[in-house]
């Protein structure tokens, strides 16, 4: 018989994981088709639209990490407090990366005409 | 446009779920349950829609925007718009899975999970309906009008 020690089942505590990747990963992924021509091509090649692969690409490693983990018994080690924690910094860190690297494209004072 | 209303109706059910955790009792935890899969339904609803406009329709808008007096509204605002939408995406179809997987809500760190989820999501949402109206600002302001 095994302990369980945590405090939510484990398709939440497995898909809960797989969000903190999944989100980080979204902002690896901008950062990686901004700045490479050719993977740009290739998400736009792949399904007519960079957007869209993206999308497509981000929603399947969600539910592929969160099978997986949901299989390692990741509950115990994680309960959801440390999760929120790692889900809060996720989302901040992505926000940051992507609202930062469009910044230069916030020239709004070159705009003005005076 | 439609994938505004569905993004609109999915906060709102999102600031209704938010008030009902944090006065969870076993009488409305059937309710929590629908909600969180309402959220779900409704910014999956307003990704499909609004990804179907942006693809097919936006890169007119596109080009009068980046023409006009607020080129920022697509540079910046639209660039950071469509990424960060799909970390709204992934909350709100992750909420009902975190929803069903804490329950019963019988400590507080089990409620901070789901308000934490649904803080994001409205603030994430905010963002998105301020986005798209700056956004529709500048297709004006790029016609001149």
């Amino acid at each position: 018989m095994t302990m369980n020690n945590s405090d939510m089942g484990k398709y939440a505590a497995g898909f809960g994981l797989s969000l903190v990747v999944t989100v980080l990963l979204n902002a690896v992924i901008l950062v990686i088709k901004e700045i490479s021509t050719p993977f740009m091509s290739a998400m736009k090649a792949a399904l007519g639209h960079h957007w869209t692969t993206h999308g497509a690409l981000l929603i399947i490693v969600f539910i592929v990490l969160g099978c997986l983990f949901s299989a390692t018994r990741i509950e115990d080690k994680l309960d959801s407090g440390k999760l929120l924690k790692y889900t809060f910094w996720a989302v901040f860190i992505s926000v940051v990366i992507i609202a930062g690297f469009f910044l230069p494209g916030l020239n709004v004072a070159a705009t003005i005409k005076y | 446009m439609l994938h505004a209303l569905f993004g609109i109706l999915g906060i709102l059910f999102a600031v209704a779920l938010f008030v009902d955790v944090l006065n969870a009792h076993e009488g409305n935890y059937r309710r929590i349950k629908k909600l969180s899969s309402a959220v779900a339904i409704l910014i999956v609803l307003a990704f499909l829609i609004g990804g179907y406009w942006y693809v097919a329709y936006y890169g007119a808008d596109r080009e009068i925007i980046k023409a006009g007096k607020w080129p920022w509204a697509h540079n910046y605002f639209m660039e950071v718009k469509e990424h960060i939408f799909f970390s709204l995406l992934l909350l709100s179809i992750y909420l009902p899975i975190a929803v069903h997987g804490v329950m019963p809500l019988n400590n507080t760190k089990k409620k901070n999970l789901i308000l934490g989820i649904c803080a994001l999501i409205i603030l994430l949402g905010l963002f998105m309906e301020g986005a798209g109206g700056i956004i529709s600002k500048g297709v004006i302001m790029g016609l001149g009008r």
